[in-house]
């Protein structure tokens, strides 16, 4: 069955609202029920049992998929970004189930592109692509899953070229019973564990569960002023005058630069003042040490760090002084 | 002299019988009253005039959390009345009493929480855990169910008890 993510929101909604259902009773097992009788005839004692009346507990068909993965950010153009899911049997039953992947969803901003092949197993746990992930081919190995037992399953996507910053893409797994779909409470007679029937459970047989892809790109915009003071009180560039420079330093958009550093190098014919480089008002030593900044190699530079647009901007300043 | 050595020779024949049919499966041939139980589901049906029509069905496809409504139906097959008529049925494995359930026209109902051992209402049954606290029991305590007839059941009379279990 196909859901909308919009779809999906209320149903989860609803699930959590409702005492979810631990797998009961494992399908075929033999349930024996006898009942006795004790009285007396003529005051003499008698104690009888019943038949044996035997129910078998049919397998129900059932199935959760929920993804486990925050929202990814990504930037255009990307490669094999994945989002992790897990795939539980949530019916009584051992059960094998084919999955599918589907990256063309209505409602979103743009529609990731499966890779190939694009739906894999997460053997190592990583939540995320590793080499040693096992790819699945419908029909090869579909997953078997025993009751309550569940399969990490990662959907792999590119991300196209051309989007805007906050543009969402959306991609879906959906987990299927192999023995059947369709309506709760449909049988299928005979084909259950151990010859039992199998009924189609509450979810219908199939399941699925979206993950969303976020755009996420960052720009840093870097604006520098100086301010000359001269030796005579005026603010001529002549020999001897100071250059005091000012940077700063503003990330924008919803990512984050990560590792972001500003250098320049000195200007000729001009000298650094030593001891005159600050972040924000700060001072920084000059030596390349653990503070964030240094003066090596003719240029002054300094470490920002991961950046986002909830950092502000970020306001360098150094001195030099004109040969 | 003779008719009642044949007399007797018929009641052992009968005994025999009986003995040996209690070993072939038919214990409820035995004695004057006839004991037998049955398990259903409930099925609850739109008719096409729209009226809802609730029927009982043989349990044949239980899933867990499906309601199974086990009946045990006896009669007086003898010729003599059957005095102090009590009827056990343990909750079978894998189910759970749905409280309130038990049902039986002329007996009086109690519950056990310790496979029989001992008896109760409902609200006089006590759980004491492991660390020695108390708490009331739940439905889903109880290990057995007991009917006594208030009367004694005379020959052809029939009767009837019923419960309900959820299969876990």
């Amino acid at each position: 069955m196909r859901r909308t993510p919009i779809f999906l929101l209320s149903l989860g909604a609803l699930i959590g609202s409702q005492p979810v259902f631990a797998v009961g009773t494992t399908a075929g097992t033999d349930i024996a029920n006898s009942a006795q009788v004790d009285y007396e005839v003529a005051g003499t004692p008698v104690s009888q049992s019943s038949n044996i009346l035997v129910v078998t507990v049919a397998e129900i068909l059932d199935i959760n998929v929920l993804l486990q993965s925050p929202i990814v950010p990504v930037t255009p153009g990307d490669a094999n970004r994945s989002l992790l899911f897990t795939v539980t049997n949530t019916g009584n039953g051992t059960e094998d189930f084919t999955l599918a992947i589907d990256s063309a969803l209505p409602g979103d901003d743009f529609d990731p592109a499966p890779a190939t092949p694009s739906i894999f197993f997460d053997d190592d746990g990583s939540g995320d692509l590793s080499a040693g992930d096992t790819p699945y081919t419908a029909g090869v190995n579909d997953p078997q899953l025993a009751p309550d037992a569940s399969v990490n399953i990662l959907l792999v996507n590119d991300i196209p070229l051309g989007l805007v910053d906050g543009n969402l893409g959306f991609s879906e797994l959906t987990a299927t019973s192999l023995t059947g779909t369709g309506a709760p409470g449909d049988v299928f007679g005979g084909q259950g564990d151990l010859g039992t029937d199998a009924v189609v459970g509450a979810n219908g047989g199939d399941y699925a569960d979206t993950g969303t892809y976020i755009l996420s790109n960052v720009s840093l915009s870097i604006v520098k002023s100086a301010s000359v003071t001269d030796p005579f009180g005026g603010t001529e560039p002549v020999p001897g005058a100071l250059i005091v420079y000012q940077i700063v330093v503003i990330a924008s958009g919803s990512g984050t630069a990560i590792n972001a550093s500003f250098s320049d190098p000195i200007p000729p014919f001009t000298t650094y003042v030593a001891g005159s480089l600050t972040l924000n008002g700060g001072p920084l030593t000059d030596a390349p040490d653990a503070d964030a900044g240094a003066f090596a190699g003719g240029a002054v530079t300094v470490s920002l760090g991961d950046l986002d647009s909830a950092d502000g901007p970020q306001t360098i300043a150094f001195t030099v002084v004109i040969n | 002299m003779k008719t009642f050595n044949n007399k007797i020779i018929a009641r052992s024949l009968g005994l025999l019988a009986l003995f040996l049919m209690s070993f072939v499966a038919t214990p409820q041939e035995t004695g004057v009253i006839q004991i037998q139980t049955s398990a259903d589901v409930e099925i609850i049906e739109t008719d096409a005039s729209g009226e809802t029509v609730t029927r009982l069905e043989p349990a044949s496809k239980v899933v867990p959390g499906d309601i199974v409504i086990y009946t045990v139906s006896f009669s007086n097959t003898g010729s003599e009345p059957a005095e102090n008529v009590v009827i056990t049925n343990p909750v079978p494995r894998h189910m759970e009493y749905v409280d309130g359930t038990a049902f039986g026209p002329g007996a009086d109902i109690s519950f056990s929480i310790d496979g029989g051992q001992s008896w109760g209402m409902p609200e006089e049954l006590v759980v004491t855990a492991a660390d020695g606290s108390e708490r009331p029991a739940v439905a889903s305590d109880y290990t057995d169910i007991r009917w006594i007839l208030r009367n004694e059941l005379q020959p052809g009379a029939q009767g009837f008890a019923r419960f309900r279990t959820r299969l876990q």
